[in-house]
């Protein structure tokens, strides 16, 4: 296979994959919030706008520790 | 998976790096083998001429002038000849600019003199009415350094196997030799030669002292850089 | 010890809001000089006969784009993510004496490398890459630096309370993988003092000196996929990670929709990489690579709107914000400048455009209103959003800022619309043949006729420079203004008349 097609190969199966992954992403953004584990990313904003020292983290790593 | 990444930053950093590196991998590494191929009548520099090409970067001379002729009319008539890859073979790093604030040069070399750029770099206005380009007095008195050309030179042949001292296929069938100085005080004679041809056509009597005295002033060097360009 | 509360420490951040600031006005000075000096060229020798090779046009253009890409762009950077990172993640540097010392470090190695960059560039010591033009000890120190900043990020997430990442610090470490891997290719280049003579001297000529590692066309090839993609994790990426912080923060809105947010960071991070061919239509690299160019810059339109336009409709039924706060403005007005100049740039991309646009003003006017209205007044924005709380005290002035924000309005209108006009007048007058099919211009009538839009953007220029100014004076002047108590910081910036 030259240096040409194996480029080629590259670009188109890299690129399916990508556009794959990306409809896969979209799909679970909004899948994920009707999961009963569910989390909606829309929470996330929170992670700015309450963001003192003192506040409630959206998901404190101090919860995945004690599990 | 997604969310499970969200959440390990080693593996997002991962996941990132793959995704901005993909097109650098696929577009510019297989391009490599190919470009750097250089074209009939394409030589190394000599010595000379790279110390004024060095003296073209340290100014700058390509944040204003580009050296890529394109495919247009308007370009080829104004030029000469549109750019050829191959023509770039030796140019470490390419000088291509991204601005012509000032006309191309890439075949400049084909339509002006030692004489004309002597005048013109030390003062454009004078030659070219109303033109915006500042004057370089100070390179008729500067010293080019030789020596970082040679070593420039040395650094090309030895780790990009750029054929100095071999035969170079010219256009009309025959070939040229670029010479390859064996020491530092040899690439100085050699340079001072060339030098020396560029001052005989030169009117600046400094200059010309300076190039009997065995000095070679930025200006010649540049002078035959730009000469080279064709 | 002491049973103080736990702060937020926002030491190494203040550092390089000092720097930004500094940089900034030597930056955009030089650029305000230059300016003027294509418009009247006596100004190259208007420091004297003496110095003028050191003032003119050719010295200083390169230390203008790397002061106000390097030193204020990367000093905004660093500043804001010094704090935007420990606010996020929840977590303060003063949990952690090792990141502090990398904070400082970091600081402290960067000043030295910006005074190492600003005096082998005046001095002439340049590889010509534009961007780029560092010779290679200073490359290697601006490694060094980069990767303390890299310890810095991942170590300070390493400790951090909050579990998700918030979409800034995914920006932030896209920035940091981004300009790693640029800037480590395209500065492949030999030491000549490697090489020996037949006579086995060595060490021949200046030590400072390199050759590149690439040739030509590939050379060109590598250096716009550098140059296009440092404008990408210099100028957008980071920029982004701010805006989405600090917009909402200062409005009390969040995101418009987090989820559009996330999909454009993936967006962004795939199609900017593939653009940088459109610096080199119509050249010597592969068409078929100069057609990608063109198709993904085209493409890239929609992440960037993605972002841009995720932010406009945060302020959505909270326009009286925009209208009564400056600060406000200046990210609204931003990002609007982030919308025009990446729409800008792919239609300058389109291969029949770019035959007119390449190697004109326009091109410049481009880079400017992208890197005026949008790093600038983001930046700008940012430091005026930490300064009352990493001060604890209000803004000095707020009409001040509203002045400054018209001002430098005005500034970018002028400059942008001038660099139109010039670069599109100028590429017809290339390309224009007469009934003979003579070229009908001669190159010195395309340049004797830009000279009233080359006035206009030095003014345009003057003007920003100007109103950066009087940010520096309101800044300084916040830093003894009435003290504020925590409960003004929450969102809205307490501002002073």
């Amino acid at each position: 296979m030259s240096i040409d097609e194996f480029s080629a190969y590259g670009y188109f199966f890299l690129t399916l994959l990508l556009v794959v992954g990306l409809y896969a992403y979209i799909y679970h953004l909004y899948k994920k919030k009707k999961d009963a584990t569910g989390v909606d990313y829309e929470n996330y904003s929170n992670m700015a706008l309450n963001d003192d020292i003192g506040d409630t983290p959206v998901k404190p790593v101090s919860d995945e520790k004690k599990k | 998976m997604f969310h499970w990444l969200e959440k390990h930053p080693f593996f997002f950093a991962v996941g990132v790096f793959v995704v901005i590196a993909f097109a650098g991998l696929i577009e510019i590494v297989p391009n490599f083998a190919q470009a750097s191929r250089p074209v009939i009548g394409t030589k190394p520099y000599t010595t000379l001429e790279l110390a004024g090409r060095q003296v073209y970067i340290k100014n700058s001379c390509n944040a204003c002038h580009s050296q890529l002729i394109r495919p247009f009319k308007a370009e080829t008539d104004r030029y000469g000849h549109y750019s050829l890859s191959g023509e770039y073979a030796y140019d470490r790093p390419f000088l291509w600019g991204s601005k012509r604030t000032g006309p191309d040069l890439h075949r400049v070399g084909n339509y002006r003199t030692t004489e004309w750029h002597e005048n013109h770099m030390m003062d454009p206005a004078a030659i070219v009415q109303g033109s915006i380009m500042p004057a370089y007095p100070w390179m008729f008195t500067n010293k080019a350094d030789i020596d970082t050309a040679f070593a420039e030179q040395l650094t090309d042949q030895q780790f990009f196997g750029v054929p100095y001292n071999k035969p170079v296929p010219m256009k009309d069938g025959t070939t040229q030799t670029v010479k390859l100085a064996k020491s530092v005080a040899e690439a100085h004679a050699d340079a001072l030669a060339e030098a020396k041809e560029v001052a005989s056509k030169m009117k600046n009597q400094d200059v010309k002292d300076a190039v009997a005295r065995g000095e070679i002033p930025e200006i010649v060097a540049l002078i035959a850089y730009l000469n080279s360009l064709k | 010890m002491e049973n103080r509360p736990l702060e937020y420490d926002y030491t190494v951040a203040k550092m390089f809001m000092v720097t930004t600031i500094v940089l900034g006005i030597v930056g955009m000075s030089i650029g305000v000089f230059i300016a003027f000096e294509l418009a009247f060229p006596g100004l190259n020798t208007i420091f004297g006969q003496g110095i003028a090779e050191y003032t003119n046009f050719s010295r200083l253009r390169p230390l203008h784009t790397d002061a106000v890409a390097f030193g204020f762009t990367l000093s905004g950077i660093f500043a804001t993510w010094y704090y935007v990172g420990q606010r996020v993640l929840k977590v303060s540097m003063a949990e952690s004496k090792f990141l502090m010392l990398i904070g400082k470090l970091h600081f402290w190695l960067y000043v030295l490398g910006v005074a190492a960059a600003v005096v082998t560039l005046f001095m002439g010591y340049s590889t010509s890459k534009e961007y780029a033009e560092f010779e290679w000890p200073i490359d290697i120190a601006i490694v060094v630096v980069w990767v303390l900043w890299g310890v810095s990020i991942f170590g300070l997430i390493g400790i951090r309370r909050e579990k998700s990442l918030y979409i800034s610090v995914w920006y932030y470490i896209a920035t940091f993988l981004g300009v790693a891997m640029l800037y480590l290719f395209n500065n492949m280049e030999v030491p000549t003092m490697l090489a020996t003579s037949a006579a086995g001297e060595t060490g021949i000529g200046s030590w400072l000196h390199s050759v590149s590692m690439y040739a030509g066309t590939n050379d060109a090839l590598v250096q716009w996929w550098y140059g296009h993609n440092a404008v990408a994790f210099v100028f957008t990426v980071p920029i982004v990670a701010m805006i989405y912080y600090f917009l909402p923060k200062e409005s009390g809105q969040a995101i418009y929709s987090y989820k559009l947010s996330l999909l454009s960071f993936w967006g962004l991070m795939f199609v900017y990489l593939w653009a940088g061919g459109h610096h080199l239509l119509y050249s010597t690299v592969p068409d078929w690579m100069q057609t990608m160019g063109s198709i993904f810059s085209v493409v890239l339109i929609l992440p960037s709107w993605g972002s841009a336009i995720n932010m406009l409709l945060t302020m959505k039924g909270e326009w009286q914000q925009v209208a009564a706060s400056p600060l406000i403005k200046f990210m609204v007005l931003g990002s609007t400048f982030y919308m025009f100049s990446t729409l800008e740039g792919p239609i300058q991309a389109i291969k029949s455009v770019n035959a007119i646009a390449h190697f004109t003003d326009w091109i410049v006017g481009h880079v400017h209103d992208g890197t005026l209205g949008w790093v600038g007044f983001m930046i700008i924005a940012a430091l005026y959003h930490m300064a009352p709380r990493v001060f604890k005290r209000e803004l000095y002035s707020k009409s001040l800022m509203a002045a400054q924000f018209w001002i430098q309005t005005l500034g970018i209108v002028l400059y942008f619309t001038s660099m139109w006009i010039a670069g599109i007048t100028q590429g017809m007058m290339w390309r224009a043949h007469d009934e003979f099919g003579n070229l009908a211009y001669s190159f010195m009538d395309t340049v004797d006729v830009l000279h009233p839009y080359y006035a206009l953007r030095g003014t345009g220029g003057l003007l920003y420079l100007i109103g950066f100014f009087m940010f520096a004076y309101n800044i300084y002047k916040t830093m003894s203004a009435r003290p504020v108590e925590e409960s003004e910081l929450q969102n809205a910036s307490p501002m002073g008349a």
